[in-house]
């Protein structure tokens, strides 16, 4: 262990002194792996701070769906196409996109292998990979049953098919949603999906209900829910909580079965949320630890585990910062930066960061969730005092209002990442 | 509305322009700590439709003004008091100067 520290420390020294020497405008070549909403902003934004960046930007998709606001596909409110994002607008900013996946990394190396067998060499390298779904970890849960029982954590075919279950179901039915303990991508996530199915039961499928499982005893912004689904669709959710017994301990997609240690429920339509883990590569590249997600210290997000190497979006451990887009759009922005730092051989600053999530309890009823970052004793800890959620008691069109600002803010997110 | 929506009319062809393709300086500058994250609602660039207000290229002393309103509660906002809080006055200072430095 002691061998292995004194490695890092050296090799950590060495990159950080070797550029200072030439000059102090950074050049050299960045990989990007994942053009989602931290690989592309990371991309995009080296190539605008340091236009002398070679940036790679490795991504298979074609186009990228977006999981914000995929919940109001579910509910009939978008297609799937508004969820859609190319990367003309990554390429125009003199980004490389390597329309590939990348299979291995060799960190001391420093090399990016690609789906071809082909090599790429970089100074520093961002993984974005986002979530993988940790198959296994829920008995019964496998690739041949998310077709059963969609997941629809990965906005794409799966969400589809949800909505496609939905809209065949008999009204009456049961629609079982099951929730994962922490952490997990999204964490309000999994309580705006189960409003707006709610919101859609209502107008086509009104004798139908909605039983949220859960591996929790309390979940993001649980007051603001509670309260607006007590208002707005009395007696059709029902929230079963950790302690009540809601832990999903397995399921059965012959059957459409979700099985807790106190009872098994036959469902019309199930969509599990299982548990996930950081994206495959991370775990190739070693930089995902024993909990399956990746330690990064709090300025420029470097490993912890592999020098070099910088984690930002789902797979990073990010202290008090959720996982969700707006984080991973905001800790790009500040890795990229970092990283010129680091090229040129200066030491980047503290930053500071924001969250805010945006959840839709209905099409007009918006609320929020929002914290203040920096980094304290080696993470990135609240700033106390700042942040908390919409207030529980409002006046006027306050959550219409939040509602067209959720809206706002996709757009002009995915603007500022893909174009 | 309990805010001005302001919204300069001539600015975003403009700005698309001189903020990508190798651009101004300036534009190349990643900012104090904070400011990347505010563009995550207020981009650099005009978004159609957008009801966040625009606050790129906007007099450095309206910005602080609004910052410090928000923080003390002076002023009322959906999301703004919470974010504000998480700022000083030196800190909020450097935004604004930033900010007001950016193409309108
Ligand atoms: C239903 C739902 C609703 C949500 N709503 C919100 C919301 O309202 N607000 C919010 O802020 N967040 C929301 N989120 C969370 C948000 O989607 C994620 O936090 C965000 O996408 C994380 O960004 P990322 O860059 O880490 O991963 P992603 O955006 O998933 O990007 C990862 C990319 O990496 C690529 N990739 C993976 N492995 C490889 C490889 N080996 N080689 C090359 N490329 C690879 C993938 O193809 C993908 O394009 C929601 C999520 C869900 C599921
Ligand atoms: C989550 C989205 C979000 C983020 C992040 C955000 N803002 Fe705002 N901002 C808003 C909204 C929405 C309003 C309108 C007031 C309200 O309801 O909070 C606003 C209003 C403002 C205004 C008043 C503009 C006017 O003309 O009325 C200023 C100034 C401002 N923000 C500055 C900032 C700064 C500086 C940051 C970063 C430290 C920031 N904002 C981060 C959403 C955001």
């Amino acid at each position: 262990m002691a061998t292995r520290r004194t490695f890092l420390k050296l090799t950590a020294a060495a990159s950080l002194a070797a550029p200072s020497i030439a000059s102090a405008q950074a050049s050299g070549r960045v990989v990007v792996v994942g053009g989602g909403f931290g690989g592309a902003t990371a991309a995009r934004t080296l190539k605008v701070l340091e236009p002398k960046l070679t940036v790679t930007l490795v991504e298979p998709n074609p186009v990228f769906t977006a999981c914000p606001f995929s919940n109001n596909v579910l509910a009939a409110l978008r297609e799937i196409s508004q969820q859609q994002f190319g990367y003309d607008g990554v390429q125009k900013t003199g980004v490389v996109l390597a329309q590939t996946a990348a299979t291995a990394v060799d960190a001391s190396g420093k090399t990016v292998t690609l789906t071809d067998g082909s090599k790429l060499p970089y100074d520093r390298l961002v993984l974005s990979p986002g979530i993988d779904i940790n198959w296994g970890a829920l008995p019964g849960y496998d690739e041949a049953a998310a077709e059963k029982m969609p997941h629809a954590w990965k906005a794409g075919a799966q969400t589809v098919l949800l909505r496609q279950q939905l809209q065949a179901m008999d009204d009456g039915g049961l629609v079982v949603i099951s929730s994962p303990a922490n952490p997990f991508r999204c964490p309000p996530g999994p309580y705006e999906r189960a409003s707006l199915i709610a919101y859609w039961l209502k107008i086509w499928k009104p004798k139908s209900k909605l039983l949220i499982l859960d591996s929790k005893d309390a979940f993001s912004k649980q007051r603001l829910f509670q309260n607006a689904w007590a208002q707005l669709y009395p007696g059709l959710i029902e929230w079963v909580s950790l302690s009540q017994g809601g832990k999903v301990t397995a399921v059965d997609p012959a059957t459409l079965t979700v099985v807790t240690d106190f009872a098994r429920h036959k469902a019309a339509v199930a969509n599990i949320i299982p548990p996930q883990k950081a994206g495959t590569i991370a775990q190739k590249a070693g930089v995902a630890d024993r909990t399956g997600w990746c330690p990064v210290e709090p300025v420029a997000f470097e490993s912890t585990l592999q020098p070099g190497i910088h984690v930002v979006g789902d797979s990073a451990i990010m202290g008090g910062m959720p996982k969700s887009a707006f984080a991973a759009n905001a800790q790009a922005k500040v890795c990229a930066g970092a990283i010129v730092e680091l090229l040129a051989g200066r030491k980047p600053v503290d930053p500071i960061l924001i969250n805010t999530c945006y959840s839709l309890v209905a099409p007009d009823y918006g609320i929020s969730v929002a914290g203040v970052y920096r980094p304290d004793k080696g993470v990135l800890a609240d700033i106390p005092g700042a942040g908390g959620t919409s207030p529980l008691e409002v006046v006027g069109g306050f959550r219409g209002q939040e509602a067209l600002f959720a809206s706002s803010w996709f757009k002009t997110i995915t603007t500022e990442v893909f174009g | 509305m309990r805010h001005r929506l302001l919204l300069p009319a001539l600015a975003s062809a403009l700005l698309l322009a001189s903020s990508l393709a190798g651009g101004p300086v300036r534009a190349a500058d990643a900012g104090p700590p904070g400011a990347s994250s505010c563009t995550g609602c207020h981009a650099a660039k005009r978004i159609p439709d957008s009801v966040i207000p625009r606050i790129a290229g906007r007099k450095a002393s309206d910005i602080v003004q609004f910052m410090r309103e928000y923080r003390s509660g002076a002023w009322p906002s959906s999301v703004m008091g919470r974010i504000a809080k998480g700022f000083d006055d030196q800190q909020i200072d450097a935004i604004a100067a930033w900010f007001a430095a950016q193409p309108e």
